[in-house]
């Protein structure tokens, strides 16, 4: 729609004049209800002229996300948001195209090779690239960037765990030294985070990369208020809660975006998200949940999409039967799997959901086949009920009571697993729980079982090894390596798949550690997601990668 | 007891009640069952005990309680509200910053309210049982029921999305710049900044927040006023009034709904209270960046500054909200002494 078909609808002005002279109670009732209504439509008319002035300028770019931002600062960030921000911002050595998450490409590291057994990295760094300050970038400020982010210990830290050491033998040449071979390291560095810092600059406003930079750092309060990379873009403001304003790099080495200005509200409303979206105020929106993005696909002005996510929604049992009941018994896990009913649970997930086999994502290298999926069979899972021994299996299941996830309700999918397994028997007692005590109780290792989804950090399928046992997602529901024979050998699989520089072998062994861990783990994989979100017809080249959102630099209008 | 020396009394009881009001909510808010860690780091962040040991100290977590309570009163005591865990700025910044929003909108939705609802219940009440009178108690029902979420949406859909005659959710509209932050009152910012357009741009989204932000007080003063006017049209005074020849508008405006005004007085302050502190679902409906948004916020990530910070300005504005009434009721009836 357009403005000029804004203006038409106006209405006429309101009459205010009294019918008589004299002034009695029934006109001044009127006449003062009139008044407040002329004038707050008077404001309403004028503030749509203003709207539609607002709206011819076309070169930039509108968007409402999930407006969540803890820093902006890339030494501290991590949420998608201030990933995205920092990913505009700030060049990192190497990146990804829009939604292929599986090619890393060089960036700011022109190349790179691998030496000393997969632990000695070298990059050669682009010798053209200038910082929004002026300041050329060189091997000292990848060196300063990253040391920073290793001695912050804050929230990006552990991208860098497995390094060593960081050299500079020269200008325009870095050298990562691993501790052991992690070819994922590659795909880790196109984090947003792990973006290049001006150091002389960041030094001057009181950033600190030495050892003790936890404590002597003072930088971040500016970083959240101003970029200091070579990013496409620059930070132009930031009012907490509000609004990020990114304005266009007119330095930037690959040649000026051609968006001028990033606007990027909170609006935390779905439908209020979904109403700007259609009527033209907001160019892009990614939490306009799935309902919305139903409504608008049908809305010509907006395009609507369903972009795969590198993430794994999974019900899991905590091991410990003391926890979990009668759910922690190997048999019962198994009936789970076969009792739920996956058509139901992908509808709600909603379009572009994909059933998950393992635990890996469909998206990312290392992903089981969806056709090795389990086949819901409720007559299986009722004999392996009566094979466990157990008349009445029960137990109870946390979830976030609060939380929607690229669109899917998780109280809305707890039922449905509560409904599918009471089919076969399986009594579960649901525990919803706010976001923040449900996410406690897990990490305490005290959820019986749950619901949830895990979020890549980073686009490699080593990211999701978390779940074996003894490991970030093992841990939390009671299964160390130790457990057994099987749990050890597995978590040596993954060990190695972690090290395997031939990408081959490398899916081989992650496919084969996801087979063993779904007959003697303690999860039941459901889906990989899909983030139904929209944008204007009228814009190109906008993509949505699950790292970092959304990259402004290939974005155009037409 | 002179006024001035009950409002003395009355401002010098303030810093007493905001010593309890930060107690209680530093009980309340720590005994919530969630760790500040879980809310404000990452699934590997969170694992790794070096990363959360500094996240403890940097906020001053590792502290007993009580320690960090007494802290944060010292503190307080200096003017230091503590910084945010979530934005990272000082909390009366953020305060500053976010409170502004909610007083124009909830200043707004107030006089809505007491434009609308007071001629409205006086109309109602005179006119008794007639049309007009069953209309105004049909809208005050409607106003008082109707989920304000609702409402709004519903508001958006048919003036902004259909018909076009308001402007999208927010303070301004997307693609205008924000004017120079002085005052935080984005209104007044603008005219500052010399932002002629700016400003009306504001006042215009300010329009449809505030009358669905009004729909509730709206019912509620319409109601009380009403009920109020019934009572005081057939006191003796009404009807001697009536009985000098005096005009029939003279005795309903001067004689029986001043004297009808006053009950409404309290609830008109208790309304304010509640606009400021309870807007966050007109907030989070039209994207409007005020306290009510921040409180949500600060509640569900744990940020204990924060939480703290909306407590003390929530209480003050209780207190003064009704030290207000106080003085109005003084002000509208002579005759009530203060004691």
């Amino acid at each position: 729609m357009t403005q000029g078909t804004v203006k038409s609808q106006r209405p006429a002005a309101v009459d205010v004049a009294p019918a008589r002279g004299t002034l009695t109670r029934r006109n001044l009732v009127a006449a003062a209800a009139a008044g407040a209504a002329a004038a707050a439509m008077g404001a309403l008319r004028r503030g749509t002229t203003a709207l539609g002035a607002a709206a011819s300028s076309r070169d930039t770019v509108v968007m409402a996300p999930s407006y969540v931002i803890r820093s902006l600062d890339p030494g501290h960030t991590l949420e998608p948001l201030g990933e995205m921000i920092c990913h505009a911002t700030y060049d990192a050595l190497v990146t990804l195209n829009g939604e292929d998450l599986s090619n890393p490409r060089p960036h700011v590291a022109a190349s790179w090779n691998v030496t000393g057994g997969g632990r000695l990295y070298t990059f050669t760094l682009r010798r053209d690239i200038r910082f929004a300050s002026g300041n050329p970038l060189t091997s000292a400020d990848v060196k300063w960037s990253f040391e920073r982010v290793m001695n912050l210990k804050s929230n990006p830290a552990f991208f860098l765990d497995n390094v060593a050491a960081v050299t500079a033998p020269d200008p325009y040449t870095v050298v990562l030294r691993l501790r052991d071979p992690q070819p994922s390291i590659i795909p880790i560095l196109s984090n947003g985070a792990l973006g290049i810092v001006d150091s002389k600059t960041a030094a001057a406003q009181g950033a600190d990369a030495g050892p003790d930079a936890a404590s002597r750092d003072h930088a971040e309060g500016y970083l959240n208020s101003h970029s200091l990379g070579g990013g496409a873009f620059i930070l132009e403001s930031h009012t907490p809660n509000q609004e990020v304003v990114l304005a266009r790099n007119p330095r930037h080495w690959r040649g000026a975006p051609s968006i001028a200005r990033v606007v990027i509200k909170n609006i935390p409303e779905a439908s209020t998200q979904a109403l700007g979206l259609e009527r033209g105020d907001l160019d892009v929106a990614t939490g306009l949940g799935l309902s919305n993005a139903q409504t608008l696909s049908r809305v010509p002005s907006v395009t609507i999409k369903n972009s795969l996510i590198a993430a794994s929604f999974v019900m899991m049992v905590n091991t410990d039967p003391e926890l979990s009941g009668s759910l922690a018994n190997p048999k019962i896990i198994q009936a789970i799997r076969y009792a739920l009913d996956y058509d139901g649970i992908l509808k709600i997930a909603g379009p572009g959901a994909v059933r998950m086999a393992g635990v890996i994502p469909n998206n990312l290298a290392g992903a089981l086949d969806p056709r090795e999926a389990v086949k819901t069979d409720r007559d299986r899972a009722k004999a392996l009920i009566r094979e466990s021994g157990i008349a009445s299996p029960r137990g109870r299941m946390n979830y976030a009571s609060d939380q929607t996830s690229f669109g899917i309700q998780y109280p809305i999918m707890a039922q449905k697993l509560q409904a599918d397994l009471a089919a076969v028997g399986i009594t579960v007692e649901l525990n919803g729980l706010p976001g923040a005590v449900a996410l406690g109780e897990y990490r305490a290792a005290k959820a019986p079982a749950l619901f949830g989804g895990y979020v890549a950090d980073y686009p490699d399928a080593t990211d999701f090894l978390v779940y074996l046992p003894g490991r970030l997602v093992g841990k939390r529901l009671r299964w160390p390596a130790t457990a057994s024979a099987a749990a050890g050998e597995l978590a040596h699989w993954g060990d190695q798949a972690e090290q395997e520089a031939d990408a081959r072998a490398r899916v081989a062994l992650l496919q084969k550690a996801q087979r063993r861990l779904l007959e003697i783990g303690p999860y039941i994989p459901l889906f990989t997601p899909a983030l139904p979100w929209g944008y204007r017809a009228d814009l190109r080249g906008v993509t949505f990668n699950s790292v970092w959102g959304t990259d402004f630099f290939t974005v155009k209008r037409t | 007891m002179n006024l001035a020396v009950y409002i003395g009394r009355r401002v010098l009881l303030l810093p007493v009640m905001l010593v309890g009001i930060t107690l209680l909510t530093f009980v309340l808010s720590h005994a919530v069952p969630a760790d500040p860690v879980a809310a404000n780091l990452g699934e590997q962040a969170a694992a790794n005990p070096e990363v959360v040991a500094a996240f403890r100290h940097q906020w001053g977590l590792d502290r007993s309680p009580p320690q960090q309570y007494l802290i944060y009163v010292w503190r307080l005591l200096h003017g230091d509200m503590g910084t945010s865990i979530s934005t990272h700025q000082a909390v009366a910044t953020d305060l500053g910053q976010d409170l502004p929003a909610t007083v124009e909108l909830a200043f707004a939705a107030m006089l809505i309210s007491l434009a609308v609802g007071i001629p409205l219940g006086i109309v109602a009440g005179v006119r008794r049982d007639t049309a007009v009178d069953q209309i105004s108690r049909s809208g005050s029902l409607i106003g008082v029921s109707m989920p304000v979420f609702w409402l709004g949406l519903v508001a958006l859909l048919i003036f902004y999305a259909w018909l076009g005659w308001a402007p999208s959710a927010g303070q301004l509209s997307p693609r205008l710049s924000r004017p120079p932050a002085v005052t935080n009152f984005v209104v007044i910012d603008a005219l500052l900044a010399g932002e002629a357009d700016v400003a009306r741009d504001a006042l215009s989204h300010l329009v449809l927040p505030a009358l669905v932000l009004s729909a509730y007080s709206i019912g509620v003063i319409t109601r009380m006023m009403r009920g109020s006017m019934l009572d005081v049209l057939g006191e003796d005074y009404v009807r001697t009034a009536r009985a000098k020849g005096l005009p029939a508008l003279r005795v309903t405006l001067r004689h029986a709904a001043r004297n009808a005004l006053l009950p409404v007085i309290t609830i008109v302050g208790l309304s304010f209270g509640g606009l400021l502190s309870g807007a966050v679902i007109t907030e989070t409906v039209f994207a409007w960046p005020g306290l009510g948004s921040y409180a949500f916020r600060s509640a569900t990530s744990l940020d204990f500054p924060a939480i703290m910070g909306v407590g003390i300005v929530v209480a003050s504005v209780y207190v003064f909200a009704n030290l207000l009434v106080d003085v109005a009721y003084a002000v509208a009836d002579p005759r009530i002494r203060m004691g």
